[in-house]
């Protein structure tokens, strides 16, 4: 195993700059997601790393080799592909053995090998089998074994699961989780679902636009998120963004709504309001912090319920404030009708405030 | 509820009147077809056994009277003026055709290779450029290929006509080969590179194999219009000994009198090797051809 580090990476296709001066340390042993929206240059990022798209400018170094001008079968890396690429002219048992042969490993070293990978992912009566034979889990299981067999210094993931149906991918999603815990392995995971990325690793890094955003463990990424973007993509339903004027009087501050109601806003959060360059700031609260009432309550901004989304474990309403969509997670037994009257109470303690106009987040201090 | 039933009962019979008359239609269309196609096949194997005299008659003889193999062995026997001139022909072309084969596939694979897979200044441009050629009739080429091949002396040589058969039926193979290419994920080569191997040993290793149905495709599609072509060799081929089956049996057997059976029988050892091939490689061609059309 080793550490990988990226340093101000930049990749451009002509004018196009698909990856921006982005640095990144992911140490030994560390299970880091690549996560954004598509195009957002994730992929790129990774095939940078594994050597099949070569660098404009910038350095890549695992464990203590700069590996920029190196082929990819000398960077002692692995890959799982999003379609898994297995050799479809191979048996299983030959395409697990390929990376090993490569090496020119004796053959019954290979064969130990394979046989042992085979036992690990529990697809030795699959040894025989031609690919196109087998279930998309099972592919998907080799792919993974072809990785693995060879025990590389990082593993590098693109988005192995999105070509699994929902239920087979929860399924994965633990058991690759549980190979990382098992083996301390180095993985690189691309994947565009944020809910994957926060479940599984230890940090992720959100990209947008071929820069990076965040770089963070999954519960700071999700309690403090540097801008708007990380603030609406982590998390599901998406954080409520509600832009608003900010005023500040005889040492507190309020929030006002070109509708008309305003908020006012503790200590904490009039301290970031004054420390901001401009007077638009968005509001940011995540569904859970936001309380439903029936009736009005001191402090509480009155909205009309648009939608309400039972899933059966929590109620989702939705309403508009300042034109802004705003989630609410109500417990399924407060039953709220559709253009029902109610009030809506922030969280202080857990709402955001971000510049509108660098989309960064506000801090206090 | 009778009119009912009635209407319902005449529409299908309607319904099955249409059918059939559409399906007998195909069926009278494909017996047309397949005289139309074995009929001069079986004409000219039933001529290549009689003798000279009952291959003239008029009425013809259906059915021989007296069906013999002499022009068979007259052909094939390496010890008369015949027989030489006609193994030496079919060496000959064998020789042509498959030599336009190797080098065709040599130089289709890595040209489809690289269209599929880089992007290069001018690729586009060079893409259609290939099938620039096919554009014109064949026979535009020939004088102007005949003064080029006198220049640079390769008139009354095999090489000039491998040459031409390359510049004829390089464009298809590459273009047939390209689309191979596209179809085959290029993850596979990424994995197989990150696995260790080189780019020419994921080529040669995982890429070459899954494109062999191609390749064959290909192949019997160089040997076939290098094995048939008449015309340039006929052009660039003065010399008896040079020339190609298609040129050699014409000249040879209408010198004269025209030896019908000697001729029929030839026409027919020479539409051996490619049916064999065909048959031998067809679910291949098949397969090549229709490769891409669905998803997989």
């Amino acid at each position: 195993m080793a550490h990988v580090v990226l340093k101000d990476l930049v990749k451009t296709y002509g004018s196009f700059k698909a990856v921006n001066d982005v640095s990144l340390t992911i140490n030994d042993g560390e299970f880091v997601a690549l996560v954004g929206p598509s195009g957002c240059g994730k992929t790129t990022t990774l095939n940078l790393v594994a050597g099949l798209t070569s660098v404009t400018s910038g350095d890549i170094v695992i464990g203590d080799r700069v590996v920029n001008d190196l082929d990819p079968k000398d960077r002692d890396i692995a890959m799982v592909f999003q379609n898994y690429a297995l050799y479809p002219q191979k048996s299983v048992y030959m395409n697990l053995a390929f990376p090993l042969q490569m090496r020119k490993l004796p053959k019954d070293e290979i064969d130990k090998k394979v046989r042992e990978a085979a036992r690990v992912l529990d697809m030795t009566q699959l040894l025989e089998r031609k690919p196109r034979e087998l279930s998309g889990g099972q592919q998907q299981r080799v792919a993974l074994g072809r990785a693995l067999v060879r025990d590389p210094a990082v593993f590098l993931m693109d988005e192995p699961l999105s070509n699994l149906d929902a239920k087979l991918r929860v399924q994965m999603r633990s058991e690759i989780k549980r190979f990382h815990q098992d083996l301390k392995a180095t993985i690189i995971y691309v994947t565009h679902d944020q809910l994957e990325a926060v479940t599984m690793a230890d940090r992720m890094a959100v990209m947008n636009g071929g820069y990076l955003q965040q770089y963070d463990s999954p519960a700071q990424v999700f309690a403090h998120p540097a801008n708007m973007f990380v603030a609406s993509f982590v998390g599901s339903p998406a954080m409520s963004l509600i832009p608003l004027e900010a005023s500040t009087a005889n040492g507190g501050a309020v929030l006002t709504s070109a509708e008309g109601w305003s908020l006012e806003l503790s200590q904490r959060n009039a301290r970031k309001v004054e420390r901001a360059t401009t007077r638009k700031v968005v509001l940011g609260a995540r569904h859970s912090t936001i309380k439903l009432h029936k009736s009005a309550v001191p402090g509480a901004i009155p909205a009309k319920a648009y939608t309400v989304e039972p899933t059966g474990d929590v109620t989702f309403v939705q309403a508009f404030l300042s034109g802004a969509i705003v989630n609410i997670s109500v417990p399924p037994n407060v039953a709220v009708a559709p253009d029902e009257q109610i009030w809506l109470e922030f969280d202080q303690e857990r709402m955001h405030l971000f510049d509108s106009e660098t989309e960064m987040a506000l801090e206090a201090s | 509820m009778s009119t009912v039933s009635e209407t319902i009962s005449r529409g299908q019979s309607a319904r099955r009147m249409r059918v059939d008359g559409w399906r007998w239609g195909g069926r009278v269309f494909l017996v047309f077809m397949l005289l139309y196609t074995a009929l001069p096949m079986i004409w000219m194997l039933l001529t290549s056994i009689k003798s000279g005299f009952a291959a003239m008659q008029f009425p013809p003889q259906w059915w021989p009277d007296q069906p013999t193999l002499d022009s068979y062995q007259k052909l094939l026997d390496p010890q008369n003026s015949v027989g030489q001139d006609f193994l030496r022909f079919f060496w000959n072309s064998l020789i042509v055709s498959t030599a336009t084969t190797i080098l065709s596939v040599i130089v289709a694979v890595p040209a489809a290779y690289a269209f599929s897979r880089f992007t290069f200044p001018g690729r586009n441009f060079l893409f259609f450029a290939v099938l620039l050629r096919n554009m014109f009739p064949a026979v535009i080429f020939l004088v102007p290929l005949f003064i080029l091949m006198r220049a640079i002396g390769l008139v009354n040589t095999h090489g000039s006509l491998v040459l031409t058969y390359l510049t004829f039926g390089l464009p298809l193979a590459i273009w047939l080969l390209k689309g191979f290419y596209d179809n085959i994920p290029v993850q596979l080569e990424q994995a197989a590179r990150i696995d260790g191997a080189t780019r020419f040993q994921a080529f040669m290793l995982i890429v070459m194999p899954l494109s062999t149905p191609g390749i064959i495709a290909t192949a019997i599609y160089s040997f076939i219009g290098a094995w048939n072509e008449y015309i340039y060799a006929y052009t660039f081929l003065s010399k008896n000994e040079q020339l190609t089956l298609p040129v050699g049996i014409q000249r040879f057997f209408s010198e004269n009198t025209t030896d019908f059976p000697g001729l029929m029988a030839a026409s027919f050892m020479m539409s051996v090797p490619v049916v064999v091939l065909f048959l031998l490689l067809q679910r291949y061609f098949v397969r090549a051809l229709t490769e891409g059309a669905v998803k997989h």
